[in-house]
């Protein structure tokens, strides 16, 4: 039981709306006891952050977001010397920014680096996930209610049972135990596009298998009337070889792709078997 | 552990206790408009007068949905529906920083050294810094500045420029409010704007299928005949992420994803993965600016080799097929328009041409626009425009799913046939009781087309075709007009409200030298905050944002519900600004004209009067919208059968004709035959232009070999033109500014990794942007996101000069774009699509050169301030 909020990154446009929401309700407004007001600039409660991805002409942004998880087993909270941070039975992490006496040592526990510092008020400050709203009757935080596409769902974790099924969270590793689950965390997609220069054509229904070197695993898709395969998916920082086949052509590989990134392996040239060629 | 267990508990003081909420009141944050236009309705939280917050509004706040009537488009098993909130752009949510800026200008300034008696140093102008003067001073100046002008030369020696680019307001208009009163006064020369956003369509399709007044195609109920009928979606140059944000909100991002569930594919043509193509395309098709006329062009030559185009369809329809048919194929001048032909000039493999020409021709294709793109306000865009037509006329146009449907601007000008969402019962409309100047409105004998205003001035003489007003008919294209008109003067006197021309228009630059030109004695502005013109004019008078007035609005771009509510003030006016309206009738009052001025009404009885007259009165009372604080227009039953797009001209051309003087397509159009048969830059049938004796501004030509770039500039992501660029929460987003190592806000321009490598570009370096017409200073972006060959920066970043006329530090771009028009015939502005050279600054030898302007002071946050043009720097 308690908050959740669920940030779909597939239906994000990267339109900041969030980012500046929290501004606009947390900047030059005293929320006292639950938040004293936020700088003017340079704090992200809610931080957008452009992901470009690819490179020319398959290329698309994804935008991440950083802010406070509201952790059950939040790090922050046994690491405040002065026991200024709670656990909300809600499930909402609030610093107290009275009892808050500017050590710091929650932004060093903080595994996720979400927590700011307030040098103007010595304290320490994060998402409150509205809670002053919240408690005045409010269904969602400014960040959701300012979200245009539905890519920000806030309520309780009972009803949005479903959709955290679906969805994973950051850095499980933490074991810190998360309120905020992300939907189309991005992975590493390896694309690229196969032609014939001998006819000047986009080849299309080619089949492009990528092979996993370290699992073994092979994936397998038809190029489309551009000649252009995607993988989406992939495992990040993985090894990877390509082949590019259709009947008529020469088969093409390609080794040692590696998934640091997403991947455009480019134009791939597909030439006629010598035998299969018109003269 | 303990210690967790120990502090879950709420604060002892329980969230009811604190006053959140405050008084919310119902304001239109939305900019650029004519009354029509209104969007964007926004909830503002007032306490203590100060503005708390603000939010999207909720439709059902006072009304139950059910009174809504609401609409529903079911597709393909999939249902769409409008949002119960506003879907707000983010420059209404950051407002509170354009309302507190610290650019605000918050009470009467006066040039340095500008002596209404005396020397008026018209030369330092751009670079003079201002003090405070009082209200009566200020007015006392005006007013005996415009008798003096009109008793020495007439009251056509007054220029009055009322730009489009300021907040949406109705009763407190800015946008011309002075234009009524100046008729009263006597005349005046009228800058007339011509249609910035929409250059290839008004000047170039208009002449192909008609469609009064802009020239895109028509609309009705589009966004459904997509959904239920489209296969394809071509977005060309169009943005819908990023250009309909200020106009009417985010409804067009929620529709795009949309269409991509229900299985609608989308490609995006585009010399940037702009923010739309960002995150929905399908496919990228990267193509070099303002080379879109040729991409077409091989598109049809690949119709026409292999038969796959509709020829039934245009024999009925069309006109002049064959004269087309001749030129693409290389029968008129032996050079067959083929893919292999256009590659190197678009920069997109002839391989790819080839597959896009199939599957458009293979499926139910719409193309999308979004107004401001790179494709259509460049050199030559009537070419483009046109081109693009026939590609849609050449597959059915006005079948269903095979239309050119627009991602903003729902309903423009009041037309029904512009209204791609559901139709409303009623459209509500102010134009009544709006007080400012209508983009229809002309002024004979004189006016001035915008485009020729540094013209007009700086030569002292000049003519031109058409412009009689923004909305003006296709045949006005043929009307020649002249400055000065017969029996008026020459301009010695200029009035700017909400100014923008510097960073929107042709060639800033010479604007700026036109405006410290010596005929022009005297020159005022009034505006909310320091920005583009202002700093050229002598006296400068505040103005309000919209917070700060009561007034009355509509909501109706948004393509959800339609809405009206009268407006309160959320704070009192900062500082000693009025609205432009109450400044008007000030200069009314000292003019003894303002009775008539006001037409005996008050700004309470205006308000009232724009509800009266906004074809709601008899669906909701005036007590009962004062009560509720808004009214929620209710969807019009059967909105699902209004005919889509071009539907009635598809199923009989005959009985539904186009406006064009065929009542056809018009292949080649009749009236440019008739009146311009000679015209190499619009010929009668559309061509690929390389260059002409108004440009030379693409690749391969001899100016290209010293400045070897492409420009494109969108209209911007993080402003509306030039409006809200000292907004600091936006300013704090990288694609928005970057801030370089001498703690200056840079405003962004892509460069592709490898054009940087060539240039020892490094992300974040300042970097100078320039070609003959001067240089611009920008932070340099390095990302995949713009191809090669091209540097992409958006239009509208705020002027600050470092040599006036020469060096901006701003990102100005518009300072260096083409000066000349369209075309020789068209004057409308080319804005997006030349030629430039990029190189890193050295940003220490140009302080060595202009240590003044760089001693200017400047907010680190919000950029170029009050302080820096304040004498005394306060």
């Amino acid at each position: 039981m308690g908050k959740a909020l669920i940030i779909n990154y597939d239906i994000c446009n990267g339109c900041y709306n969030c980012q500046i929401a929290c501004k606009d309700e947390h900047v030059g407004n005293d929320w006292t006891p639950y938040a004293k007001p936020q700088p003017l600039t340079g704090h992200f409660w809610m931080k957008v952050t452009d992901m470009v991805r690819g490179t020319v002409p398959k290329v698309r942004v994804t935008y991440l977001h950083d802010l406070c998880q509201h952790c059950d087993e939040a790090p922050c909270i046994p690491a405040c010397t002065a026991h200024a941070i709670y656990k909300r039975d809600d499930g909402i992490v609030i610093i107290d920014p009275e009892k808050c006496s500017g050590h710091r040592n929650c932004i060093d526990a903080c595994p996720y680096g979400v927590i700011y510092f307030n040098w103007g008020l010595n304290i320490a400050q994060k998402c409150t996930m509205c809670a002053h709203l919240m408690d005045a009757g409010w269904k969602e935080p400014r960040c959701v209610d300012a979200c245009p596409t539905g890519a920000l769902k806030f309520g309780e974790e009972e009803d949005l049972k479903d959709e955290i099924s679906k969805s994973e969270i950051l850095h499980p590793e933490f074991e810190a135990k998360p309120r905020v689950y992300y939907i189309g965390l991005p992975r590493s997609f390896v694309a690229g596009a196969v032609y014939s220069p001998e006819e000047d054509e986009c080849i299309q229904d080619a089949a492009a298998t990528l092979a996993d070197s370290d699992t073994g695993e092979e994936f397998t898709v038809k190029t489309d009337n551009y000649g252009d395969f995607w993988f989406e998916d992939m495992k990040l920082n993985h090894s990877y070889s390509l082949r590019i086949e259709k009947d008529e052509y020469d088969p093409q590989e390609i080794h040692d792709i590696r998934t640091a990134k997403d991947v455009n392996v480019g134009d791939i040239k597909l030439y006629r078997k010598v035998k299969a060629r018109k003269s | 552990m303990v210690e967790r267990k120990q502090s879950r508990r709420r604060p002892k003081e329980k969230g009811s206790v604190l006053n959140v909420a405050g008084k919310t009141l119902i304001r239109d944050i939305s900019f650029c408009g004519v009354p029509e236009n209104g969007s964007n309705a926004s909830m503002v939280d007032v306490k203590d007068g100060k503005i708390i917050r603000i939010r999207p509004m909720h439709y059902d706040w006072k009304y139950d949905p059910k009174d809504m009537n609401p609409w529903k488009m079911e597709s393909r098993g999939k249902i769409f529906e409008p949002s119960m909130k506003t879907l707000l752009p983010p420059y209404s949510i950051a407002y509170k920083n354009r309302v507190y800026s610290p650019a605000r200008i918050l009470y009467p300034m006066m040039r340095v050294d500008f002596d209404p008696n005396g020397n008026r140093n018209p030369q330092n102008r751009g670079t003079s810094k201002y003090k405070r003067i009082s209200w009566d001073k200020a007015l006392d100046i005006i007013v005996s500045e415009m008798n003096r002008i009109k008793e020495k030369y007439g009251p056509t020696a007054l220029l009055y420029e009322s730009d489009q680019h300021g907040e949406n307001k109705v009763v407190q208009a800015c946008h011309g409010a002075g234009r009524r009163l100046l008729r009263l006064w006597g005349g005046f020369t009228q800058q007339n704007r011509q249609p910035d956003s929409w250059e290839g369509w008004w000047w170039g399709s208009k002449h192909f299928w008609g469609c009064e007044p802009v020239g895109q195609g028509q609309q009705s109920n589009l966004l459904y005949d997509i959904a239920k009928n489209a296969e394809l979606l071509l977005f060309w140059g169009c943005d819908q992420e990023t250009t309909p944000w200020g106009w009417q909100g985010q409804l067009p991002s929620r529709l795009s994803y949309w269409w991509t569930e229900i299985g609608i594919k989308q490609i995006y043509v585009c010399p940037d993965l702009n923010y739309a193509a960002a995150v929905h395309a399908d496919r990228w098709i990267p193509i070099l600016p303002n080379t879109d006329a040729a991409m077409y062009l091989a598109i049809t030559y690949h119709w026409f080799k292999n038969g796959t185009y509709d020829k039934e369809y245009l024999k009925t329809h069309a006109v002049g097929v064959e004269k087309y048919e001749a030129y693409v194929m290389g029968e008129e001048d032996g050079v067959p328009k083929t893919p292999e032909w256009a590659a190197p000039i678009t920069g997109v493999p002839s391989r790819v041409i080839k597959a896009l020409a199939e599957e458009w021709a293979s499926k139910r294709t719409t193309v999308v626009i979004g107004n401001g793109g790179p494709g259509i306000r460049g050199p030559y865009a009537t070419e483009a425009a046109r081109l693009q037509n026939i590609c849609l006329a050449m597959q059915g146009l006005g079948k269903p799913g095979v239309n050119q449907a627009k991602m903003i601007e729902w309903g423009l000008f009041d037309k029904p046939d512009q209204y791609a969402q559901p139709k409303s019962l009623r459209v509500p409309n102010l134009r009544k009781a709006y007080r400012g100047g209508h983009p229809d409105e002309t002024n004979h004998p004189s006016f001035i087309p915008k485009t020729y205003i540094p013209k007009a001035i700086l030569e002292g003489q000049c003519d031109w075709y058409g412009v009689e007003s923004e909305t003006a008919p296709r045949q006005d294209q043929f009307v020649h007009y002249k400055y000065p008109a017969d029996g008026c003067s020459k301009i010695h006197m200029v009035w700017t409200d909400s100014p923008s021309w510097i960073t929107s228009w042709n060639c800033g630059n010479d604007y700026i030298r036109a405006m410290r030109h010596p005929d022009i004695e005297f020159m005022f502005a009034q505006h909310i905050c320091l920005e583009n013109e202002c700093l050229l004019a002598d006296i400068i008078l505040p103005v309000n944002t919209k917070l700060e007035e009561d007034d009355i609005a509509v909501d109706i771009f948004s393509g959800q519900y339609n809405l009206l509510f009268p407006e309160h003030k959320c704070i009192d006016p900062l500082g000693e600004s009025y609205s432009d309206y109450e400044i008007v009738c000030k200069l009314a009052e000292r003019l003894g004209l303002l009775e008539k001025y006001t037409e005996g009404r008050s700004v309470p009885e205006w308000i009232k009067y724009g509800w009266e007259t906004s074809r709601c009165a008899d669906l909701i009372s005036w007590e009962e919208i004062n009560k509720k604080g808004y009214y929620v227009v209710p969807t019009a039953d059967n909105w699902e059968d209004v005919p889509a797009g071009f539907y009635e001209f598809y199923k009989d051309p005959e009985k539904h004709p186009l406006s064009t003087p065929t009542g056809k397509l018009e292949f080649e159009a009749t009236g440019l035959l008739k009146h311009f048969p000679d015209d190499l830059e619009r010929p009668p049938v559309p061509k690929w232009i390389a260059k002409g004796i108004s440009h030379e501004e693409t690749i391969g030509t001899e100016r290209s070999k010293k400045y070897p770039l492409l420009v494109c500039s969108n209209h911007p992501r993080w402003g509306v033109h030039s409006e809200h660029k000292d907004m600091i929460w936006l300013r704090e987003i990288e694609t928005c500014k970057l801030k370089g190592p001498d703690g200056y806000q840079y405003h962004p321009a892509w460069l592709h990794p490898l054009e940087a490598e060539k240039r020892g570009i490094k992300h974040g370096d300042v970097i100078s942007i320039y070609n003959d017409r001067g240089t611009v200073l920008a932070g340099a972006y390095i990302t995949e996101r713009i191809m090669l060959g091209v540097v992409y920066i958006d239009h509208g970043a705020k002027w600050d000069p470092i040599a006036v006329g020469e060096i901006d530090r701003g990102g100005a771009i518009n300072t260096i774009v083409p000066r000349n028009t369209t075309s020789k015939n068209a004057v409308g502005h080319a804005v997006s699509g030349f030629l430039a050279q990029v190189e890193k600054t050295d940003i220490e030898a140009l302080k060595r050169n202009y240590p003044e302007a760089f001693e200017r002071p400047f907010h680190p946050c919000a950029g170029p301030d009050i302080e820096g043009w304040i004498e005394g720097g306060k």
